[in-house]
């Protein structure tokens, strides 16, 4: 479903690539959280896998990128739209501004794209209530919370049935509350297992909790590429400018005062983390 | 639907099941006669007649006639005080102190204000009756490019956060020293520091808003649909016909009465 | 043709209502300040000078469009065209690279604010009689006083505001362009006549 290959990017002005000769390959159906400390690449990943790296950003791209069989590199944004989806951190600036209720916003890229209205109206109906937003549908899109706002945005991209649904940082400029709304979401979406989902996630406990594959990026580069637990509970999370879970910590913390077992897989989540313990 | 930021008032009303085109077209005649119509009265009587029983028709008499008055009253004022006194080689009519009324400038005043009533009371009345989306809407089908519908609409919609934003920066601004009472230097000065955090602010947000837009295939060139309907009756139809006639019969006759006299000699 | 696509891009797509509300904004800063001045087409001059005058221009007329539509001055309507002209000329100034420089920056501003005068005064004279509700209607009396016809009095009555207002207009998007940073500069299609 997506394929980079030999991907090397510098924004405009930059003398460090953003991105440095990174290839991968995703198949269909995966939830792959990309993770990495501040200004390793993360975000730039999601606008290059988008199409807005480099078609909104300008800079050099050089490689090969395709997702859903589009070269993307290519291809306009226009015809990129529908696609490809993309959630972005700032849950105010996805309203688009042109629609006064949230059915209205959701229909939005439906209209666009030409939907017909009687499907338009079931669709989000049906995405409503995937959501929890049902009980807002007439509400302005202004008047939401940063929760239900970035719930809307996410709703609002995948009622346009994309391939792929890229997320950059969704809950970061969240509240715990809003956070945990929109993880249940991603949690029912990883589920349906439907789209190709990629997370650029600073909260590994949530990444261990339904990542179907972790990458670590460092300074442009896929410095790690495996199942959460392996990564998440690794010696190397500090060489890479991150830090393990509570549950990663206080289990080492056990195993180095030698209370446990060293062939004992690590736990990086709360019920692996029960499980540990028992 | 909550718009803070128009003067669109939600009424069970004809007036507002109106398709919008037919309320453009109205406002468009009265344009047209509020600027052609020859003599004094013709706006005031069209305004009593047309206008009025329809704000009345639309449930919004009260607010319509405040707006229509706090709108029209200084321009009626600054009419019959500016051009009334001071109207060159006037025939005094009436003592105001060391100045005097003219005759000619208070025939002009009447002739003026019932202009400005006419053109704007018709353009308030469109927007006390119209949903702002609806009246983009049916721009869109005229053949108006939907950027600019999409444009208007979220300008109504951000209006009021910036409002509060910069009231928010003027009052963190004072607190931290700054002079807004004073002589009009100080308080000039006091504009910069309030106009850059304004506009740096919502830099990231046009550039997020724009790649948002684009995820949700606004760029595309294709056909689009619309959820929102709007209901078109035969009678609108006729009414709006009449109305253009209308409007085109009173360019005619201005025409005429600008023409005869030349015609004549 | 090819620069007026690009200047229409999404990015001035997504400006233009910033724009406008910051011309409001602006202008209701400065009427709480009690300046005698309007300064409501800040937002207008700027999109022109990084977007090119016919986005100046579209930004300008749907500005006051919406001060109709809002409630906030349904009688500014019909200065429309005035609206536009002055984002046009800000655009085109800026093709010329008037916006370079802070002087030339001030005095495109006074050019435009007498183009903007001399727009508005048929304007004026034929909808509104000649006045405009205003405070400065009693400079339009002391013209009429003297004689002056209508047209000439309201056009005096323009130039005593509207040079002044937009070469601060000017002045103040100069500024502003001067502290913008360049990432986000670049991201406009005018950007090399600015800077």
């Amino acid at each position: 479903m997506i394929r980079l290959r030999d991907i090397t990017y510098h924004y405009p002005r930059a003398t460090t690539p953003a991105l440095d000769k990174l290839s991968l390959e995703v198949p269909a159906g995966q939830l792959c959280a990309v993770i990495g400390a501040n200004g390793s690449g993360k975000s730039t990943l999601c606008y290059a896998l988008a199409g807005f790296v480099p078609h909104f950003y300008r800079g050099q791209l050089s490689g090969h990128i395709e997702v859903a069989g589009i070269d993307v590199a290519q291809s306009s944004l226009a015809e990129i739209a529908g696609t490809v989806g993309l959630v972005f951190s700032n849950p105010f600036n996805q309203i688009t501004g042109a629609r006064f209720t949230v059915h209205d916003e959701i229909a939005f890229g439906m209209e666009n794209m030409g939907v017909p209205p009687d499907e338009m109206r079931a669709r989000i109906d049906e995405v409503l209530r995937f959501a929890g937003l049902t009980d807002l549908a007439d509400r302005s899109p202004f008047a939401l919370s940063g929760g239900q706002q970035q719930r809307l945005a996410i709703v609002s991209v995948l009622v346009m049935r994309p391939k792929v649904i890229i997320l950059d940082e969704p809950t970061s400029q969240l509240d715990p509350v809003g956070s945990k709304e929109v993880f249940a979401v991603l949690r029912d979406l990883a589920a349906a297992g439907e789209s190709t989902i990629i997370l650029a996630e600073h909260k590994l406990e949530w990444v261990a909790v339904f990542a179907d594959r972790v990458l670590v990026l460092q300074d442009g580069r896929l410095v790690a590429d495996g199942p959460p637990r392996e990564i998440l509970t690794g010696d190397n999370l500090h060489d890479w400018g991150l830090e393990p879970t509570r549950y990663t910590q206080v289990a080492r913390s056990a195993l180095n005062a030698g209370r446990r077992d060293n062939g004992e897989a690590l736990p990086a989540t709360l019920e692996a983390a029960v499980e540990y313990f028992r | 639907m909550s718009t803070p930021f128009s003067l669109f008032i939600p009424r069970d009303s004809g007036m507002h099941r109106l398709h919008p085109l037919t309320k453009l077209t109205l406002v468009g005649f009265c344009l047209v006669g509020g600027l052609f119509f020859p003599g004094i009265w013709l706006t005031y009587i069209a305004f009593l007649v047309i206008i009025l029983p329809l704000a009345a028709w639309g449930r919004i008499l009260r607010p319509f006639l405040s707006a229509v008055i706090k709108t029209t009253l200084p321009f009626a004022v600054s009419l019959v005080l500016v051009q009334g006194l001071f109207w060159p080689g006037g025939t005094p009519v009436l003592e105001l102190g060391p100045l005097s009324f003219k005759e000619e400038g208070l025939i002009f005043a009447a002739r003026g204000t019932g202009r400005i009533l006419m053109i704007v009371s018709s353009f308030l009345l469109l927007t006390f009756t119209t949903r702002a989306d609806e009246l983009m809407l049916t721009l869109s089908q005229k053949g108006v490019p939907d950027n600019i519908a999409y444009i208007m609409l979220t300008t109504l919609q951000i209006v009021p956060r910036f409002q509060s934003k910069a009231n928010t920066i003027l009052d963190a601004q004072r607190s931290r020293g700054l002079e807004t009472e004073g002589n009009l230097l100080t308080r000039a000065r006091a504009l910069l520091p309030l106009i850059q955090p304004l506009l740096l602010g919502s830099i990231v947000d046009i550039e997020e808003r724009a790649i948002a837009l684009e995820v949700r295939a606004f760029g595309r060139r294709g056909s689009k649909t619309t959820l929102l309907v709007l209901h078109d009756t035969t009678w609108q139809r006729v009414m709006r016909w009449l109305l253009v006639l209308a409007t085109l019969a009173v360019l005619a006759w201005r025409i005429y009465l600008w023409l005869e006299p030349r015609i004549q000699g | 043709m090819e620069r007026l696509k690009r200047d229409f891009n999404t990015i001035s797509l997504a400006m233009i209502p910033v724009a406008i509300a910051i011309n409001i904004a602006i202008g209701q800063i400065v009427y709480a300040l009690k300046i005698p001045l309007y300064l409501d087409s800040v937002g207008t001059v700027f999109v022109g000078a990084v977007a090119g005058p016919w986005v100046g221009a579209l930004t300008g007329l749907l500005s006051n469009l919406v001060w109709g539509l809002s409630g906030l001055n349904p009688a500014y309507t019909p200065y429309a065209p005035v609206a536009a002209i002055i984002g046009l000329l800000a655009g085109f100034f800026s093709q010329w690279g008037w916006f370079k420089v802070w002087w030339k920056a001030i005095l495109a501003g006074v050019i435009t604010g007498l183009a903007a005068a001399l727009l508005s005064a048929p304007i004026t004279a034929y909808v509104y009689g000649g006045i405009t509700g205003a405070g400065t209607d009693l400079i339009t009396a002391v013209f009429r006083n003297f004689g002056l016809g209508i047209v000439p009095s309201a056009f005096a009555q323009g130039v005593s505001s509207d040079p002044l207002d937009k070469a601060i207009s000017f002045f103040i998007v100069w500024l502003i362009i001067q502290g913008l940073p360049a990432r986000f500069l670049d991201r406009f299609s005018r950007a090399e006549d600015v800077r």
